[in-house]
């Protein structure tokens, strides 16, 4: 054939066979981490290999929605990852272990379902490891699922500022023990001060001033941030249980109940009421930290054991307390 | 010759239909809060209505994942995550008829998903069936040469 | 206003019958489509930021429907790269004709189906289909591919350009709306063609193919089925053939009384107002029937489109057809008068298209700097945020485009029913009631 024809051919062929070949093999050079709701595969790998001391470099890309990347445990600042885009993250570990690593933009009502780990392997720069704390309502020997009703409520929500008034004349120094607090429902504590002359309006206030002595401002600005990136989806941002995804975890609740066939009561299958007094007004703090590290048994609310540092869970039941109470500015 | 001043006379009618300033009903302006709820790929209510001058506060709602509002020829916007009301406040200072949308990609049919908010009267709907009455009637009065 | 015969000028007929620039023209749309059916394929699943979605259904369609067709007629048919390996195969070429020509089937084109009516059906089902092809990268790459491929089988059976001729959804409204562009490809001298001996321009030469849209030149008189590819240009051995710029629509003057066609234009028409209403309007349960393919709201959907493109639409059209001249007969009145609804139809969709258009224009420049969702910056653009543009001119554009489409259809609505002779004047209010709904559909 003639040169033309030739040469021209064989500019097609190279021209096709790289438009294919290259964008493929950059393709395949690229590992990224696929970022979907959980229902459609969460994240892709979701388990990943790391080093102590060594840097971790990991791109990320959303197929679907806005998702984010943090790890738990390490407070860090989490990492928008936008559809379509890749977000890079570079992380090392100083500690060996099993980290895991969650999505902090919320993505549907199975969000807090995705979660993958960190394999860490090496040994540690950071010296030796502290042993694990049991958590308190373990060592307290607190049954985290049975019913925490208090059987008396106040007339009005208790104030913080009357309390303080109140408690000047009061002697409260075991009352105010964090120990205690933790370990304590406000109705506990509200029982003990009966021995005072107060009025039960006047004790309630006092419970709630000795609630906010054992937190900080900057602990409940925490934990209202906590509360409302993690917790208002399904808890509601006004606590009441009410939360955008309330009526899909009522639904899955219910058929879950159909088909186990339990005894479960259905109002387990709603996101708590933190506007409730009675429930609030009689559970522990400790109560509280256990259903947030360990989760539901089979209602919608997560684990968050290996997400939140325990700083952050104490921060944020402070935080719970606040729909009851109110606390000074 | 009188062709063309009727042809004159007709192009200034659609001038005017076009550009003319018309009285518009004075309403005092109000402050308006609407709850709009955004979902894959609708926000309700999705049809707004509000007068020009007043102040204007839009809370988004996200219901299922991160959602955006963003209005055009305001060119305001928010994005809000599910658990997270979000607040837009603005003055409906531009009458009109403006599309809302999202503007945080949430899925295939995120660019479709719009809604309408109209500012006092969507005067220039108006203005439009007018023109196109206007030339209707002018294709009807000028036939054109026959074929 | 008379013709202006473009290839007089030496450099564009040069320009036009040299198979280089041609080529190198070919070569950069063939390699960008197939860019594209890979991206869609392995690129992001978010459609705004893979270049098959916002390269083709914004780019590619917003330079078709603004600038192409109005201006170019087939212009596209021109440059696509979708007939091009069949075609080089077909040929045993990719320039002038091969000593030695493949042995192909070279089938005719079966003669029931030598109409538009296939193009019409793979248009609607592109239409019924589209909120999910329009947004999902791999369907598009799928649509795009099953194209290339469907035409590389299709010339293995059929002589020329069948897939382009009678498949192709896009090729169906190109060609009756090519009617209104002012550009042309014509003999200039009619006694010349009679007395040719061979007729090269249809049956090919050593110095080109013959017609590969199985036209015949000599014939030609509308743009409707010319895909300017050229050849017969070249193959002519009297230089008997021009290009022409002339006036808009002039092809509108002799309206085609053919059925096919009719109904492509209610269906280009009737598609524009649907689609401004589902993915342009604040409805969102239009748009989950439209999306969500399969379930029953979709074949609701389905079926409500269909009803209007083939019920309600022609339906309220012929009601100002019944008390016509029965000397001419209905399907020859409707098929004349359905001329008025060209221009009408082009018009809409460059409304529609205008607005999401500018709305999504801007990522484009992130498309071409991360194609595939990878995390490059191939030009720095990457990041570019999403922010619709020239907003302000959107509303007077959509309005002058629909006022000035609704003038030009009535113009063609009377010059089609002096034809038929008939009045013109219910047809006119039919396409002033359909531009006053898409107005308030866009506006």
């Amino acid at each position: 054939m003639k040169r033309s024809e030739l040469i021209s051919r064989l500019l097609i062929i190279t021209g096709i066979l790289l438009t294919i070949g290259a964008p493929l093999y950059l393709w395949k050079s690229t590992p990224l981490i696929h970022a979907q709701m959980s229902e459609e595969g969460g994240w892709t790998p979701d388990t990943i290999k790391a080093e102590v001391g060594e840097p971790l470099h990991l791109q990320f890309t959303s197929d679907d929605v806005m998702h984010g990347f943090a790890v738990g445990q390490l407070d860090m600042e989490s990492v928008d990852i936008e559809p379509g885009k890749v977000a890079d993250v570079t992380l090392t570990f100083e500690k060996p272990g099993i980290y895991t690593f969650f999505c902090t933009r919320w993505c549907g009502v199975n969000h807090w379902r995705m979660r993958g780990t960190i394999e860490v392997t090496g040994t540690s720069s950071a010296g030796e490891d502290l042993p694990l704390d049991i958590p308190l309502y373990v060592s307290l020997g607190l049954d985290i699922d049975a019913p925490h009703e208090s059987p008396v409520v106040p007339e009005m929500q208790p104030s913080a500022v009357h309390g303080r008034t109140r408690a000047e004349n009061l002697d409260l120094a075991n009352l105010i023990e964090p120990a205690l607090y933790k370990a304590s429902s406000p109705y506990q504590i509200f029982q003990q001060l009966d021995s005072t002359a107060l009025l039960e309006t006047e004790e309630w206030d006092v419970v709630a001033y000795i609630w906010q002595t054992n937190t900080t401002p900057e602990s409940l600005a925490n934990g209202r941030e906590l509360y409302a990136q993690n917790c208002a989806a399904c808890h509601g941002e006004s606590g009441a249980g009410d939360g955008v995804f309330a009526d899909d975890m009522a639904a899955a609740g219910k058929a879950s109940m159909e088909s186990m066939n339990s005894s479960i009561e259905s109002m387990m299958q709603t996101p708590a009421n933190f506007t409730d007094p009675k429930r609030v007004l009689g559970a522990r703090p400790a109560i509280l930290q256990g259903k947030i590290l360990r989760g539901g048994m089979g209602t919608g609310m997560p684990m968050w054991g290996s997400i939140f540092t325990e700083e952050q869970i104490w921060d944020l039941v402070a935080y719970l307390y606040s729909f009851q109470f109110e606390y000074e500015e | 010759m009188r062709f063309s001043f009727s042809l004159l006379l007709f192009v200034m009618a659609g001038l005017v239909v076009a550009f003319a300033p018309l009285p518009v009903q004075s309403i005092a302006p109000r402050e308006r809060i609407f709850r709009i709820d955004a979902r894959q790929y609708a926000y309700s209510p999705s049809e707004i209505h509000v007068n020009a001058g007043d102040t204007v506060t839009f809370e988004l709602v996200s219901t299922d994942v991160v959602h955006g509002l963003y209005i055009d020829g305001y060119d305001v916007s928010v994005e809000a995550d599910p658990g997270q009301t979000a607040t837009l406040t603005f003055t409906t200072n531009k009458p009109g008829s403006f599309r809302f949308r999202c503007n945080v990609t949430c899925g295939a049919m995120h660019p479709f998903m719009i809604g309408k908010l109209t500012v006092g009267t969507n005067l220039w709907l108006y203005r439009a069936f007018g023109l196109a009455g206007l030339a209707v009637i002018g294709v009807l009065m000028w036939p054109g040469p026959k074929a | 206003m008379a013709k202006i015969e473009l290839t007089r000028n030496r450099f564009i007929k040069n320009l036009l019958m040299n198979r280089y620039p041609q080529l190198a023209v070919f070569f950069v749309m063939l390699v960008g489509y197939i860019f594209a059916i890979h991206a869609g394929l392995i690129g992001t699943p978010v459609g705004s930021h893979n270049f098959s979605i916002v390269f083709v259904w914004i780019a590619w369609w917003a330079i078709l429907i603004l600038i192409a067709v109005p201006f170019f007629g087939r212009g596209w048919c021109a440059v696509c790269p979708i007939p091009l390996p069949a075609e080089w195969l077909q040929r045993g070429a990719v320039l002038a004709p091969p000593e030695k020509k493949p042995r192909w089937l070279n089938l005719r084109w079966p003669k029931a189906l030598r109409n538009i009516w296939l193009q019409n059906i793979s248009f609607l089902l592109l239409a019924l289909f589209s909120s999910v092809l329009l947004t999902t990268p791999n369907i598009t790459g799928i649509a795009l591919a099953v194209m290339l491929f469907g035409a590389i089988g299709l010339s293995t059976i059929f002589e020329r350009r069948a897939f382009c001729r009678y498949l192709c959804p896009v090729g169906g409204f190109i060609g009756i709306y090519a009617q209104t562009a002012p550009i042309e490809l014509r003999i200039k001298d009619k006694q010349v063609c009679a007395s040719c001996v061979g007729k090269p321009c249809y049956n090919g030469s050593a110095a080109g193919y013959g017609c590969p849209w199985d036209v015949f030149p000599g014939g030609l008189t509308k743009n409707t089925y010319c895909g300017l590819c050229m050849e017969c240009i070249r193959t002519c051995p009297h230089d008997n053939i021009a290009v022409n710029l002339r006036p808009f629509s002039a092809d509108l003057a002799k309206p085609s009384t053919r059925m096919d066609e009719a109904f492509k234009a209610f269906i280009m028409f009737g598609s524009a107002m649907i689609y401004a209403g589902v993915l342009l309007g604040p409805w969102g349960a239009l748009k989950d029937a439209a999306y969500n393919v399969g379930t029953g709201a979709w074949f609701v959907y389905a079926a409500v489109f269909l009803a209007i493109i083939f019920g309600i639409l022609p339906g309220a059209f012929s009601l100002g057809l019944l008390k016509g001249n029965n000397n001419i007969p209905f399907r020859q009145r409707f098929a004349s008068l359905s001329t008025a609804l060209i221009p009408l139809g082009l018009m809409f969709w460059v409304a529609f298209s205008l607005s999401f258009v500018m709305t999504n224009a801007s990522y484009i420049m992130a498309a071409l700097s991360d194609p595939l969702g990878l995390g490059w910056n191939l030009f720095g653009t990457a990041n570019m945020a999403w922010q619709p543009m020239l907003t302000t001119l959107l509303a007077p554009a959509q309005t002058l485009a629909l006022v000035g489409g609704l003038i030009w259809s009535a113009r063609t609505a009377q010059k089609a029913a002096n034809e038929v002779r008939v009045s013109s004047i219910p047809l006119i209010g039919y396409c002033f009631a359909a531009t006053a709904f898409m107005l308030w559909l866009l506006l």
